[in-house]
């Protein structure tokens, strides 16, 4: 429902998951929105910017876009001062979603670059344009791992459990620091970890919680296959079969390193709580969306087994020695090693603020059903491929 | 034009019907005969010459035609480099020469004259001629830049004493001559209206374990060396399976990927010996010998015939193998190649295009193209490093952190390429190893996963080739060595598949290891590649000298009955070699090996650094 009197939000990140649900709301209720990002190696930014705009069926709002492809690491955002003095004339309030979500210490450059390097042209636009406010989307893991107990507070920590949450927390002491200097209002959002749609089960990007779903995808069609046209003798040698019944079973340790939560929400309450957030903002807030009911790594595995019909995960506390695990579960632990942390999370966010600006509003909980409306649409659109 | 006649002109003259390199036997007419006529290849272009009317059918036609019995062989052996079916010309061949006699047509018979006569006596009746069935056969090349010349006389002399007698005779009438061993020359320089010397009878192989040597003949190919070492525990350094090693050494000194540790040039022998011009003979070890050693930048005309070569034997330990080390970019390639260069990693080091992995691998032109699909686009497998090394050198570059392809897992690839294309699962760890690429390849058990998701067989290979083709395929692929990657390097015989579905004309040169040039190079090469339409493609790059040299190669294709791709690819290499020649003289550092033909003997120092 577009709303009556509409505003103006820059929007960085738009071109990413998160980035791309707030852009579609922020249309969808009639404000106008000036994308700014980058193309990627085969598309502009626009183009990429209509393609999401058809994957929320929203092409008839393209008039309330415009998009400016800059490089935040060049002055003047990389933009020609001509350009740049325009764009700062149409600014409102600014949305920074930008991130590299990678985990890998091997991109620590990277990541450094684009979550830290880049806010002093992302803020000094801001300044330029007489932005109302700097709303930083950040990560509730950026409090780090010193404390099991997350404030909504500036970072308190220096240890973390990788470069993302690193990068993350020192750009939130960037954005504080700079803004603060600029006498410019700005808000902290930190989400959890954001899967898609719980109404619809939609989604445009397919990583994180997908990563476990979409392995074990996999996993058990190169054993089907093998069982069913192959003679099923490299299954057979692990243990690996079907039932009567068609169940797959799969004997696959995934090994966390002591009990915990799962941490999640889906993107419609990261979209909504942010709204919210935007229409109540106080400066220097920091606000925490996060589950208050999160779930454990076992019952993931139960989902996991229910919907793609397998058994036989079993969760194991501590380690596993690399030589004993067989091809699958070698291949498994592969992939999703990056994201282990987080199924046993055992950090506990506050959520006053967020509570306050969002009238008490609380993520839907992550049950069977959901789960199962979400993989239902990755595995539809092939994990978006 | 009639299916014959278009297999007959698209022959490449790889001369693969000429070696068993599959183990399914070589012509028999050809083996007995020893001219190129009676070996598929010069049926080939037999046919298409009388099929296009440019000679008469003769006594050595008809004779030709009689000689092949249709076993079937050089289906084998050609499907597996270009899939074409020789035997369809074959047949077609003997239809033609059966209908012209059937329809009283002349066969025509070669006259003798004085010069053959003199020729003959020294060789002997048989081993020389005039008849234009057999000169056609010597007289055309598919380099775009040769131009046909029909030969006045095909001679097939059996010792250095012959040679010598041939060439004061040649000298002596002023007829000019061209010496080839495998009856064809890729760059086209080797047609000659004169004489045509072929050394395919002159095949001894004979080894000096103690010295680590073994001397041949010109008319050895570098298959039959290799085997003939291998059965003593000995490794060669030779060029393509069909090339002749004496031809080879001549024309660009040994390029392999084995030259990262054997050298080239004069690092791949003892000795050699030659007759010169003048008749005379040389041996390189002889003091007044004639400099060959030495290297001009501006060419050199031949010193003449090398008759027997001392090559070098190179042992081999037990524990070889070989590792394919992907990359996504030219830099990172060549700065992992040039590491293990320095580092004396590895006996056989090759930086290989996607076109060129895939093209080796895949028995038909389809699976290629899906294969280089899958390792360039979905995998982002744009170059691999082959490596070739002890257990020790092997150890080392998984210690470097490098995710590798090992031996099994190439043999799983190799023999599962058909479930490769719709594996949905390379999406998954393609995706999942953004962090770091390839990085799924260090799982623990990745080769057996790989093994369970594409059920590699021959057998499942096999279907993929022509029905009739299909049992003898299976059983090619159930031998090892038909996917060991130390085999497929020492003996080579999946090279010439580069030209299975164009033939192409070659870059080569030598060249700092530096990613600046190569690359700079490189794109120049593509420029014109592209200006010109033709399909191009980075070739190679190998380490020579601890990588502070390398040889570099880049293809351009064309279809060599094409006549506007032809002068498209003339006037694309023409550029090209400007181009070398520009960034030489700029550099002063670069070899282009069109200036080492006839110098290949020379030491590795002077061609690279003097």
């Amino acid at each position: 429902m577009a709303k009556n009197s509409s505003q103006t939000f820059v929007l960085t990140g738009a071109t990413g998951f998160l980035g791309s649900h707030l852009m579609a709301s922020l249309l969808r209720r009639g404000d106008r929105v000036v994308v700014l990002g980058r193309g990627s190696a085969a598309e502009s930014l626009g183009a990429r910017i209509d393609k999401l705009l058809a994957w929320f069926d929203l092409q008839a709002r393209s008039g309330q876009i415009e998009t400016a492809e800059v490089d935040l690491l060049k002055p003047l955002c990389g933009l020609d001062p001509d350009r740049y003095q325009a764009l700062c004339t149409k600014s409102g309030q600014i949305i920074h979603c930008a991130s590299d979500t990678r985990f890998s210490e091997q991109h620590r450059r990277e990541s450094i670059a684009t979550n830290v390097d880049s806010l002093g042209q992302i803020i000094e636009f801001a300044k330029n344009s007489n932005a109302p406010w700097f709303h930083y989307v950040s990560t509730a893991y950026a409090p780090g791992i010193s404390s099991p107990y997350c404030p909504e507070a500036p970072v308190g920590s220096d240890r973390f459990v990788n470069v993302y949450e690193e990068t993350k927390a020192r750009a939130e002491q960037e954005v504080a620091a700079r803004c603060t200097m600029h006498s410019l209002p700005f808000t902290i959002i930190r989400p959890s970890i954001v899967y898609g749609d719980s109404r619809s089960g939609r989604a445009n990007r397919f990583n994180a919680l997908y990563n476990h779903v979409k392995s074990l995808y996999y996993i058990r069609e190169i054993y089907l296959n093998d069982l069913h046209d192959h003679g099923g003798h490299k299954s057979g040698a692990y243990g690996i079969y079907q039932d009567d019944t068609g169940v797959l079973h799969i004997p696959l340790r995934v090994a966390v390193a002591h009990r915990g939560h799962i941490n999640l929400i889906p993107v419609d309450y990261f979209v909504s709580a942010t709204l919210s957030i935007l229409a109540h903002a106080k400066a220097g807030v920091y606000y925490h969306l996060t589950s208050d009911r999160p779930k454990t790594v076992e019952d993931l595995a139960s989902y996991c087994e229910s919907f793609l019909n397998i058994k036989g995960i079993e969760i194991v506390y501590g380690s596993i020695a690399t030589a004993d695990f067989n091809p699958p579960e070698a291949l498994f632990k592969r992939f999703v090693e990056p994201y282990l942390p987080y199924l046993s999370e055992t950090r506990t966010f506050a959520r006053a603020n967020t509570d306050a600006a969002t009238a008490g509003l609380s993520p839907p909980e992550f049950t069977y059903d959901v789960f199962a409306r979400c993989m239902d649409y990755a595995v539809r659109v092939n994990w978006g491929k | 034009m009639d299916e014959a006649l278009k297999t007959a002109r698209n022959c490449r003259h790889y001369a693969m019907c000429k070696i068993d390199f599959l183990g399914s036997g070589v012509c028999g007419s050809g083996s007995e005969k020893h001219y190129v006529s009676y070996y598929p290849q010069g049926r080939m272009d037999l046919y298409a010459a009388l099929a296009e009317q440019k000679i008469p059918v003769t006594d050595k036609c008809v004779e030709i035609a009689d000689s092949c019995d249709l076993c079937g062989k050089c289906d084998y052996q050609c499907c597996f480099v270009t899939e074409m079916r020789p035997s369809l010309v074959m047949k077609a061949l003997k239809a033609h020469v059966a209908n012209h006699i059937a329809t009283g047509g002349l066969v025509e018979k070669a006259t003798e004259d004085h010069l053959l006569r003199e020729i003959r006596d020294i060789v002997g009746d048989e081993w020389a001629t005039n008849d234009r069935a057999i000169a056609v056969t010597y007289a055309y090349d598919p380099c775009a830049l040769a131009v046909p010349k029909m030969p006045d006389y095909v001679v097939l002399p059996r010792t250095r004493e012959e040679i010598s007698a041939l060439l004061r005779l040649f000298k002596q009438h002023d007829i000019p001559w061209v010496v080839r061993a495998n009856g064809t020359n890729l760059l086209g320089f080797h047609l000659c209206v004169g004489a045509v010397i072929d050394l395919n009878r002159m095949k001894e192989i004979s080894f000096d374990e103690n010295n680590w040597t073994v001397k041949i003949g010109p008319g050895v190919a570098a298959f039959d060396l290799q085997r003939a070492a291998v059965q003593r525990g000995y490794r060669v350094n030779v060029a393509e399976a069909a090339a002749m090693v004496c031809g080879s050494m001549m024309s660009s000194g040994i390029l392999s990927l084995f030259s990262a540790a054997y050298g080239t040039s004069a690092d791949n022998f003892v000795d050699a010996e030659f007759v010169a011009p003048d008749g005379s003979w040389f041996s390189l070890n002889e003091k007044n010998a004639p400099n060959l050693f030495a290297f001009s930048k501006s060419g050199r005309q031949t010193p003449g015939i090398c008759t027997s070569l001392s090559a070098k034997l190179h042992p081999m330990t037990n524990d070889e193998a070989g590792v394919l080390v992907p990359f996504q970019s030219l830099v990172e390639t060549l700065g992992f190649a040039g590491d293990c260069a320095a580092r004396r990693i590895g006996l056989a080091i090759g930086v290989l295009g996607a076109e060129y992995v895939s093209a080796f691998i895949a028995p038909t032109r389809q699976l290629a193209a899906d294969a280089r699909e899958i390792f360039e686009k979905r995998l982002g497998m744009a170059y691999m490093v082959l490596v070739i090394g002890d257990k020790y050198a092997l150890r080392s570059i998984t210690d470097m952190g490098y995710p590798v392809i090992d031996q099994r897992l190439f043999t799983a690839i190799s023999l599962g390429l058909p479930s490769l294309k719709s594996a949905s699962w390379l999406d998954l760890i393609t995706e999942l190893s953004a962090d770091e690429p390839f990085s799924y390849l260090k799982i623990r058990g990745f080769a057996e996963l790989a093994e369970t998701a594409l059920a590699p067989s021959p057998a499942r290979l096999a279907q993929e080739t022509e029905p009739e083709l299909r049992a003898f395929y299976e059983q090619l692929y159930a031998r090892p060595e038909m996917t060991n990657l130390v085999w497929l390097n020492m003996f080579r015989i999946t090279s010439t598949r580069i030209g299975r579905a164009k033939h192409f004309f070659p870059l080569l040169m030598y060249l700092p290891l530096e990613y600046p040039l190569i690359s700079a190079m490189c794109a120049g090469f593509t420029r014109i590649g592209e200006r010109y339409r033709l399909k191009h493609e980075f070739g190679f790059v190998t380490p020579v000298d601890g990588g502070k040299r390398c040889i570099y190669e880049y293809d351009y294709f064309y279809d060599q009955n094409d006549a506007d791709d032809i002068a498209r690819v003339q006037q694309a290499t023409m550029e090209a070699g400007a181009l070398i020649e520009e960034y030489s003289t700029r550099e002063g550092t670069i070899r282009w090996l069109k200036y080492l033909l006839y110098q290949g003997y020379c030491r590795k120092e002077n061609l690279l650094y003097a």
